[in-house]
């Protein structure tokens, strides 16, 4: 309940902020939409009503699965998967549910086990029960639409495309994909970062940051062995490149043809500033991801042991909805200082991180 | 009404791969029942009096697509994110992405 009621401000409080650029374009609340329909000119009337209506099947699930958690002790991992038999209906029919056997279908058993490995990252290191930290169960739906070349988190559960065949093989196929979606879920509910700018940029990074360390621990690898690479193995054959994107060489994942070269920049002063992509979010999200990379490496070991915690009580705790690339490495900064002392290599390690992005 | 000019673009941004993909089609140069098609679409859709940009819900790494169309001089786009696409929309958008170059 408290949870959904912050939410909500959050969610008005950038609608008022982003007006200017775009009036609702943002998470539209129930009762914004409401106002749409009731004030609106016919257009936007109409697509409201549509939206509405196309939301309508997961707001049901939402009031079902709420019911059905008070039921669940804490601490207890419940996994779904769904098969949208490539339509666009959510979530489709129920192919595994926890403690089910595995499936013939290996797109349903990696969304399973993937779904598993990232509710283990959250819940064995940073003692989180779940997305919510409630013990929500972990709904994920595969084989979405037709060729579908994405995957995405809906507010509510994961949703996985199978891939065109020709330069993306399925999103299943990559562990950190799987990570990266669900940890959209935990940063909805916590600091709940705008989607756009660099507040989105910051929401993409910490995405790529624990679904590269679900991959890392799921391998027990230091990191040294990490490869650091977000969707390794989703390219399909032909395609020139290793993978998305790169934590390590920002901007050196992928130079296709087709594909066009990773634009991800790894320093500030190359930040992009184009409108594309809610603002680049999906592009600056390098130099976040780049500045975790450098203080993992510095403070050595396994990464979500002390580089991941930190990052982990900044998401929770610190950062708040509007954070830009400055308040996350203060933040960082400080959590650093606060858990592993003031000057320590760690908080050391943290602060070079940014100044070599150029972030501080 | 068949005769006249038009191309269309339709450009997808965003995503989780966040790979920008643009296709083209000249519906002039088109099969006539591809082409007829196309302009049925548009006319469906109302194109030419949507709004520059669709409100949408905002969910994370989900596409975006700018539908431009020009027709006997008359250019128009619009914004629309996959959530609030309208089956009109997303047909004519899934037509594009399949038969454009
Ligand atoms: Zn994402």
């Amino acid at each position: 309940m408290k949870t959904r009621q912050k939410k909500s401000i959050r969610a008005k409080n950038y609608a008022n902020k982003s007006s200017h650029v775009c009036p609702i374009c943002c998470i539209i609340p129930p009762h914004m939409m409401d106002h749409i329909i009731m004030h609106g000119n016919d257009k936007m009337r109409a697509y409201a009503l549509q939206t509405l209506r196309s939301s309508e099947q997961f707001r049901g699930k939402r009031e079902v699965m709420g019911n059905v958690s008070f039921a669940v002790s804490p601490g207890q991992k419940r996994r779904t998967v769904y098969d949208a038999a490539e339509g666009e209906t959510l979530p489709g029919a129920l192919i595994r549910a926890e403690d089910g056997p595995p499936s013939r279908d290996i797109a349903v058993n990696e969304a399973y086990d993937g779904a598993g490995a990232t509710y283990d990252l959250f819940h064995d290191v940073f003692e989180r029960n779940s997305i919510d930290d409630q013990g929500l169960r972990l709904d994920s739906t595969v084989h979405y639409g037709t060729r579908y070349d994405n995957a995405f988190w809906n507010g509510n559960q994961m949703v996985y495309g199978d891939g065109d065949g020709q330069l993306f093989n399925r999103f299943t196929i990559a562990i950190d994909v799987i990570g990266h979606e669900l940890t959209h879920g935990v940063t909805q509910y916590e600091a709940g970062l705008i989607y756009k700018g660099e507040s989105g940029a910051l929401n993409e990074s910490f995405s790529d940051v624990f679904g590269s360390l679900v991959k890392q621990r799921s391998l027990n690898q230091s990191v040294n062995q990490a490869d650091w690479l977000i969707g390794a193995g989703l390219l399909a054959p032909g395609v020139n490149g290793a993978a998305l994107r790169s934590l390590k060489e920002p901007g050196t994942a992928y130079d296709d043809p087709m594909l066009g070269k990773d634009p991800q920049p790894a320093f500030y002063k190359d930040l992009y500033r184009g409108s594309q992509d809610n603002g680049g979010v999906h592009i600056n999200s390098s130099i976040p991801n780049h500045a975790f990379y450098l203080a993992a490496m510095e403070i050595g070991g396994f990464a979500w042991e002390k580089t991941g915690k930190i990052w982990y009580i900044a998401l929770r705790d610190t950062l708040r909805s509007r954070a830009n690339f400055r308040r996350a490495a203060s933040a960082t900064i400080n959590i650093a200082g606060e858990l592993y002392g003031q000057s320590s290599e760690e908080q050391l390690a943290v602060r070079n991180a940014w100044k070599t992005v150029g972030v501080i | 009404m068949e005769e006249k000019s038009m191309r269309i673009t339709v450009q997808r941004t965003g995503g989780f791969t966040a790979i920008p993909i643009t296709k083209t089609v000249d519906v002039t140069a088109m099969p006539t029942n591809e082409a007829t098609q196309l302009r049925q679409m548009v006319e469906a859709a109302d194109f030419f009096d949507l709004p520059a940009e669709i409100p949408s819900t905002s969910q994370p790494d989900r596409f975006v697509y700018q539908i431009s169309v020009e027709q006997e001089g008359k250019r128009h786009s619009v914004t629309v994110g996959e959530t609030a696409m309208g089956p009109d929309m997303k047909s004519l958008v899934d037509l594009l992405m399949k038969s454009g170059h």
